[in-house]
């Protein structure tokens, strides 16, 4: 059973919400704040957190950079305008995905369940430790290093970097990934993908203006290496 | 006006030399004062130019002579009058030329315009009726324009309201929907309640979309796209298997995808819906685009085999809620399609035309400027970046 920890102000949306992913087969914990929210979030044991960016008090973003400081729960966020910085923003502050409100309960979740499939805690079996001149990717463990220390990557930065390190130099395209990490449809939004990129380099990279590992062709998207 | 001023003045003066002709006749009686005599009877030198013939009193002037004197004397007056009916008619010219440009510029848009006035006549009186009509035009439009952008921003901010009620709504209406212990009236009411929420959602979807090219945020997300793929996706997720499409492979042209595939789900959707089968899509590049530079256009066409569009429709085609056919005033859509279409083509820098198929039937036409990728995937499949 999948817990939820769904933070949402608005009392009506809330408990629509709450209803909602309940008949999902979700368990759901729900809270009204963002403070609130990050109280109950050690005890609620989440397995991921849906997010409402507009909050009183400690906004989405906030929260989530909070909860980045000693997680790597995934995190969707609910935003009723999709714009720009929302997505760059909601990324930048660690977020994974997002949904725009109204959402439509299908939709929630089959965000819910590409996100959490990201987070499978076992990479496949055997999976040996690939080195990249100073970057030490562990398919099996899923653990990065960089530099001999570990990288904390949320799940998916480690996705990412996960499709594209599996087949290195092959060039990506933005549609490409954001069916095969977000597994969105055709038209999701490539300015995921940018900004996952960005926030991946500003991990793993020595330089972010010249990233080796995650390199940009330009009008065709992206390649790790060839480093 | 200043042929007028030219031939007034020249007129002015044949007439005064005719005069001065007469004047000479009547004033040969009369005894002027030396001063005055050499004046009126001009240079001594002009006295050499007459002669008389032996026994013939009367003194003539030299025939040949006198017509060239003559003729110099005329074009000199001439050349002289016409300088000084220019000189004369500057001042008046002058601020009635500045006036027409002033009021040119004005027309063109440019509401700041004022003109400075100089001297205190007729002429300045009109410059500061001019700066008065523009100033008053200025701040009309200058009001008209805030309340404009007043009730766009309240129809954008409304919108947005509407979507918190709504995402509760959306949340639950299916769940309603969906329960098995909803029987009959119960069951219509709650597949209604479902059925109108999506339409809502649409509905402020739609408006919040139009009120973002309104307030100028609308942004493009440029990808390279691949226009057969895009078509092709387009038809399939709407289940439109009996439109055909006429695509080429391998056109790949830089645009926003959603804004594209939105475009196209419009024009489609209003030929199945308002049209008849069947209706083809078409897609190719064409030279062409703004200023004429020599680019290339990508040219969509969604043309249907119905009666074609109402020509009392035409002219409101893309405004928005504008709805052709009002007795089936209850549709699907929002009535904002074509216009948020229309907007989605204009911000790529394209347009849509309306108008009829040579073979019966509606014909949209989409032009986009057609920007492609710089280089083919192949010559940078390994180490070259275009």
């Amino acid at each position: 059973m999948v817990t939820v920890l769904l933070v949402e102000d608005d009392p009506a949306a809330r408990q629509g919400l709450e209803l909602a992913l309940r008949r999902l087969g979700y368990q759901v914990q729900a809270a009204a704040t963002g403070e609130a929210a990050l109280r109950d979030f050690r005890a609620a044991a989440a397995d991921v957190v849906v997010l409402d960016l507009m909050l009183p008090g400690l906004d989405g973003f906030e929260v989530c950079r909070r909860l980045r400081r000693d997680s790597d729960v995934p995190v969707i966020m609910l935003t009723a305008r999709g714009d720009d910085l929302d997505i760059v923003g909601g990324l930048e502050a660690g977020a994974d995905d997002y949904v725009v409100k109204p959402v439509e309960p299908r939709v929630l979740d089959a965000r819910l369940r590409a996100v959490i499939r990201r987070t499978a805690r076992t990479g496949p079996p055997g999976g040996a430790a690939e080195t990249y001149d100073g970057l030490m990717i562990d398919r099996g463990a899923l653990i990065v290093r960089r530099a001999g220390a570990d990288v904390s990557l949320t799940p998916t930065e480690l996705r990412l970097l996960l499709v594209l390190s599996g087949s290195p130099r092959q060039v990506f395209s933005r549609e490409q990934l954001l069916g095969l990490v977000w597994e969105h449809d055709y038209l999701g939004d490539s300015r995921l993908v940018d900004a996952c990129v960005q926030r991946l380099r500003a991990k793993i990279e020595t330089d972010t203006s010249e990233p080796r590992y995650v390199q940009t062709v330009r009008g065709f998207g992206y390649r790790f290496g060839p480093v | 006006m200043r042929t007028r001023l030219v031939t007034a003045f020249v007129a002015v003066a044949l007439l005064s030399a005719l005069l001065s002709s007469w004047f000479h006749t009547l004033i040969e009686s009369y005894r002027l004062p030396g001063w005055l005599d050499g004046v009126v009877r001009g240079p001594a030198f002009l006295g050499s130019l007459r002669y008389s013939t032996p026994g013939h009193p009367p003194l003539r002037v030299v025939p040949h002579t006198a017509l060239v004197f003559f003729a110099l004397e005329v074009a000199v007056l001439l050349a002289v009058i016409t300088a000084v009916a220019a000189a004369a008619s500057r001042p008046v010219l002058l601020p009635v030329r500045r006036l027409a440009r002033a009021a040119q510029r004005m027309s063109g848009g440019d509401l700041s315009v004022r003109i400075e006035p100089r001297g205190r006549d007729e002429l300045t009186e009109l410059v500061t009726s001019f700066n008065g009509m523009a100033a008053a035009l200025q701040d009309k439009i200058g009001e008209l324009e805030r309340m404009e952008s007043r009730a766009r921003q309240f129809a954008g901010d409304v919108s947005h309201e509407l979507r918190t009620p709504l995402t509760a709504m959306t949340a639950v209406a299916g769940i309603l929907h969906e329960h098995p212990g909803l029987t009959g009236d119960a069951a219509t009411a709650a597949r209604l309640v479902r059925q109108e929420v999506l339409h809502l959602n649409r509905l402020v979807e739609d408006l919040i979309e139009i009120s973002r090219f309104d307030a100028g945020t609308a942004q493009l997300v440029i990808d390279d796209t691949d226009i057969a793929l895009a078509v092709d996706r387009c038809l399939r997720v709407r289940n439109w298997a009996q439109v055909s499409a006429e695509v080429p492979a391998g056109l790949v042209v830089q645009l926003d995808r959603r804004r594209f595939d939105v475009v196209l789900a419009n024009l489609v959707g209003n030929a199945l819906r308002h049209g008849a089968a069947p209706v083809t899509v078409t897609a190719g590049l064409e030279p062409g685009g703004p200023g004429g530079l020599g680019g290339h256009e990508l040219v969509v066409t969604v043309r249907d085999h119905g009666e074609g569009l109402p020509a009392a429709a035409m002219p409101h085609l893309f405004d928005r809620f504008y709805k052709a056919d009002t007795a089936r005033a209850r549709s699907e859509g929002s009535g904002l399609g074509l216009a948020i279409a229309a907007e989605n083509a204009r911000l790529h820098g394209g347009r849509i035309d309306a108008g009829h198929h040579p073979g019966g039937g509606a014909l949209f036409t989409v032009r986009l400027p057609a920007v492609q990728p710089a280089c083919s995937k192949a010559a940078a499949a390994d180490w070259a970046t275009c």
